[in-house]
């Protein structure tokens, strides 16, 4: 943003109030990551430590904050604190306020007077009038701590004295699920603990201006940090399930390569997960060759479909096209095609592709189907890149007397070229991964035996259309596609592996296509970016 | 009036292109599309001789290039262009032509049929095909995904784009790139054997498998959408604009919340309708995670339900094997989804399309 930061010209004596918000600062944060294990299992909920089970343990820490944010604030109030409130917390402050304790009055009521009265709508009217008034009408630096503190306190207390603990079950009536509250109180946890936090971080800042960004970053970067939480999650999820599967049978010398002309065989490393077919009689490890082979081949075909259109658009586009109507048309059909559902790309290939290119699933249908997906990204991509090369560049080719068509191919295609293969490569991580159009015109057998042999199968005929290729014709399996099979599939037809587990090591396979994809295309960026730099 | 001025037009860049272009590159290019047109007609009623024209159509083309280069290449990225619009409008043609069939069978009730589950879909002797359980599927798994995605994919924006300082941010930005590249179907795995699980054992779920669990792997999914997009979004607002107001005494917050927001507003809000339309158009992990039972969970809003089937999901799991007014009614599926998605993909191109105009009218 800017590099402009602000100095600390407010050094008074404020040791006092930032321990204290250290302290509650401290304590939500390890109630929020405390509460997430418990959630996800990794922390039974019926451990005990100093003799309290966890639960009682993370009502606790609800209280300690509540008590911390109450001293804070009072503090502040009575001016023992060296902070600069405003004279309120604010209009958005007092609605979110507003609507949380009108929840917790809704609560409450049917909690103490019984599910089924009508009375919990006056209770959460009047609880939310009260805490949106309380947070608004108030000096900041009690209008922000001491509604949160009343609410962390009321929760927290409640799962200390044993109001709910774990074996308390909520049931509405409009669910038909129902929450133990073994899951309900560190859901509860999490959400008191970002409370918490933001209150206790604008307490540390000393409420105010400074106060509020305080807040405001610590819940902002709480939430960023989930969502890396949440991607570490799913792919350490993949690689622990399926490593094991993947490596079965895997030794660095325990294969053999027999060197084609010489006929000697030498050690080599072995990888049956990766080298091996998938069904078939004599296969001790079922691996995944088939699928990858098809995937190879689906993404050759994309790419040498979608990259000559594409490309070929972009310059036309941008070189040739006046701006119009025409190219306007053009860019709403490229973004309605990149908008465009997958599994509809599938339904138009299923309807006009397959009934007169093979009559049945097949690896062309599919490798056009993701081509046309494939077509708006290099489109788009490309254009960009042409677009981004200097109006200098063409000036000085035209100067020269270069004709346009030369400077186009000679100046203009070769500057756009970094661009253009960077975007072509990320698309392809992406349709690498793609299932859903490939289980209505290409995909085969859930177990196949044998490998696509793409470039034997070509074959003339008297008829037209002259030349054949039965195996493109075929149905086949791809990386994305044998996962989805083997997921559907009833049992797994070896007993070396569970479908679970054979579906983990495909799963684990496809994320190191898509994520070495996906690094090539960012390291190309990175290459082409710093090449152009030093120009 | 409008059409005679388009027809001059027409016949003004006709001329003009007759004048500019040498004879023997004009016959080239009506030789290639005339190649072009027949080989269309010729793939379009299943015909094997569709090798002909395409052979015709390489050979004029090699010999274009070799005689009148560039002519053959201004021809050629030409139809290319013609080539992308028109698979769209193929897709678009294909759709509605095999949708046709159900729709003169069910009329309107094909949308707003609701009765009770048998006589939906493929009740009455595969005569009765209705969208409606669906079309509330989607909308659930929809909105689950929004609530979870808008908030969070909004977040990370500001937090990538504002924020966070450099060297974190060339950590966090590959990161939910990285996050967009991971296949649905792996989401959809993890959400089987992980999400479906929990939700059962904990939760005290009908089925494993019900709109909550998709929709939040769906919101899941659709994130980096929102984050990447918003992401533009904000750091086009003019850093003149955030430097004012940080000169102005401001906290970065301050210039966050009040100025860089609300200039971007408009961007943020075209990201929030792509996520949409993302969580929209997701089928794997859908496909793989529900029950694939189709029915009104009573009440409308009950997301734990043990029905779940979506417009996506119905079309990957019954496409494979479906035929006649069961086919057609899957097609019908997709006009649905095609309809809605362009809609919100259009509305977001025209959102972010009045936001370049107001920034640059107000530089």
């Amino acid at each position: 943003m800017s590099t402009v930061r602000d100095t600390a010209l407010h050094s008074g004596d404020s040791t006092t109030s930032e321990l204290i918000a250290n302290v509650v600062l401290a304590v939500s944060f390890a109630g929020f990551v405390v509460s997430w294990g418990v959630l996800f299992q990794w922390i039974d909920e019926a451990t005990t430590v100093a003799g309290a089970t966890v639960l009682i343990l993370l009502g606790v820490a609800l209280l300690v904050a509540a008590v911390g944010l109450v001293v804070v604030g009072v503090a502040s109030r009575l001016d023992r604190l060296d902070t600069t409130p405003s004279p309120t917390a604010g209009f958005t402050v007092g609605a979110v306020f507003g609507v949380l304790w009108s929840v917790l009055g809704a609560l409450l009521a049917t909690t103490l007077l019984g599910a089924g009265t009508v009375l919990w709508v006056p209770a959460a009217v009047a609880f939310g009038a009260a805490g949106s008034l309380a947070a608004t009408l108030t000096r900041e630096d009690i209008g922000s701590t001491i509604p949160v503190a009343v609410v962390l306190a009321l929760l927290g207390g409640a799962i200390v004295l044993g109001q709910i603990d774990a074996a308390w079950v909520w049931a509405p009536a409009w669910s038909s699920a129902s929450f133990p509250g073994s899951e309900l109180i560190p859901a509860v946890v999490i959400a008191g603990s970002l409370l918490a936090a933001w209150s206790g971080a604008k307490a540390k800042a000393g409420f105010g201006a400074q106060g509020r960004q305080a807040g405001a970053f610590a819940l902002i970067g709480t939430v960023v940090f989930g969502m890396l939480a949440v991607l570490g999650l799913l792919i350490g999820f993949i690689v622990v399930n399926g490593l094991e599967t993947m490596l079965t049978g895997a030794s660095l010398l325990g294969g053999q390569l027999t060197i084609p002309v010489v006929g000697v065989t030498i050690p080599w490393p072995a990888f049956p997960f990766a080298t091996n077919v998938t069904g078939g009689l004599f296969v001790e490890v079922p691996g995944v060759l088939p699928a990858t082979i098809g995937t190879l081949w689906l993404v050759f075909g994309a790419v040498v479909f979608a990259v000559p259109l594409g490309v070929g658009a972009a310059v036309f586009l941008t070189e040739y096209a006046e701006h119009g109507r025409f190219t306007q048309v053009v860019e709403v059909a490229t973004n309605g095609l990149w908008s465009t559902p997958s599994i509809v790309f599938g339904l138009f290939g299923l309807a006009f592709l397959v009934p007169r290119i093979s009559g049945g699933n097949s690896i062309l249908v599919g490798q056009l189907v993701l081509g046309f997906m494939l077509l708006p990204l290099v489109l788009i991509t490309s254009r960009e890149a042409v677009l981004a090369v200097p109006d200098e560049y063409r000036d000085a080719s035209a100067a020269l007397g270069v004709t346009k068509w030369q400077t186009i191919r000679s100046v203009v295609v070769p500057a756009a070229m970094p661009g253009t293969i960077t975007g072509v490569i990320l698309g392809v991580g992406r349709i690498a991964g793609e299932t859903a159009p490939l289980l209505l015109v290409f995909g085969g057998p859930p177990y196949p035996s044998n490998t696509p042999n793409v470039l034997g199968s070509f074959a003339l005929t008297p008829n037209p259309p002259f030349v054949t290729n039965e195996a493109l014709l075929s149905p086949a399996s791809a990386l994305p596609y044998q996962l989805y099979s083997t997921i559907t599939a009833g049992v797994f037809p070896k007993e070396i592996f569970t479908n679970q587990q054979f579906g983990w090591g495909t799963a684990l396979v496809l994320l190191l296509v898509v994520i070495g994809l996906y690094a090539v295309g960012v390291g190309s960026r990175l290459y082409f970016r710093r090449k152009l730099h030093h120009e | 009036m409008l059409q005679r001025l388009s027809l001059t037009g027409l016949s003004q860049r006709a001329r003009d292109y007759r004048s500019r272009t040498e004879d023997g590159a004009i016959a080239l290019h009506v030789l290639v599309a005339g190649w072009i047109a027949v080989g269309f007609a010729l793939f379009f009623v299943g015909s094997a001789w569709t090798i002909l024209p395409l052979v015709g159509f390489l050979t004029t083309t090699a010999y274009g290039w070799a005689r009148y280069q560039a002519e053959t290449a201004k021809g050629l990225t030409f139809l290319t262009t013609v080539a992308t619009v028109g698979v769209l409008a193929l897709i678009i043609a294909f759709l509605l032509l095999r949708t046709l069939p159900v729709f003169q069978q069910m009329g309107l009730d094909l949308f707003f049929r609701t009765e009770s589950p048998p006589r939906l879909w493929g009740g009455d002797g595969g005569t009765v095909w209705s969208l409606t359980p669906m079309m509330v599927g989607t909308a659930l798994t929809t909105v689950i995904a929004t609530i979870v995605a808008a908030p969070l994919g909004v977040a990370g924006a500001i937090f990538v784009s504002e924020l966070a300082p450099p060297r974190v941010r060339e950590l966090v930005k590959p990161g939910i790139e990285l996050m967009a590249g991971i296949p649905s179907i792996t989401y959809g795995f993890i959400g089987l054997t992980i999400v479906n699980q929990y939700l059962y054992a904990e939760f005290n779920t009908p089925t494993i498998g019900n709109y909550f669990g998709a929709g939040l792997m769906v919101g899941i999914m659709a994130l980096p959408t929102i984050v990447t997009v918003a992401e533009d979004a904000l750091s086009t607002v003019p850093e003149s604009m955030k430097s004012g107001s940080l000169a102005m005494g401001s906290t970065e917050w301050q210039t966050t919340k009040s100025v860089t927001i609300p200039a971007a507003l408009s961007g943020i809000s075209a990201a929030i309708l792509l996520g949409v339309g993302r969580a929209m158009g997701e089928t794997m992990a859908a496909t793989v995670m529900l029950s694939h039972t189709k029915g009104f969970p009573s009440p409308i809003f009950d997301v734990f339900a043990g029905y779940g089937e979506t417009l996506t999901t119905v079309i990957a799991f019954e496409g494979g094997n479906a035929s006649g007014l069961h086919m057609s009614a899957l097609f019908a599926g997709g006009v649905v989804l095609f309809v809605m998605v362009m809609f919100l993909s259009v509305s977001s191109q025209f959102v972010e399309w009045r936001m370049r105009q107001k920034l640059r009218g107000e530089r």
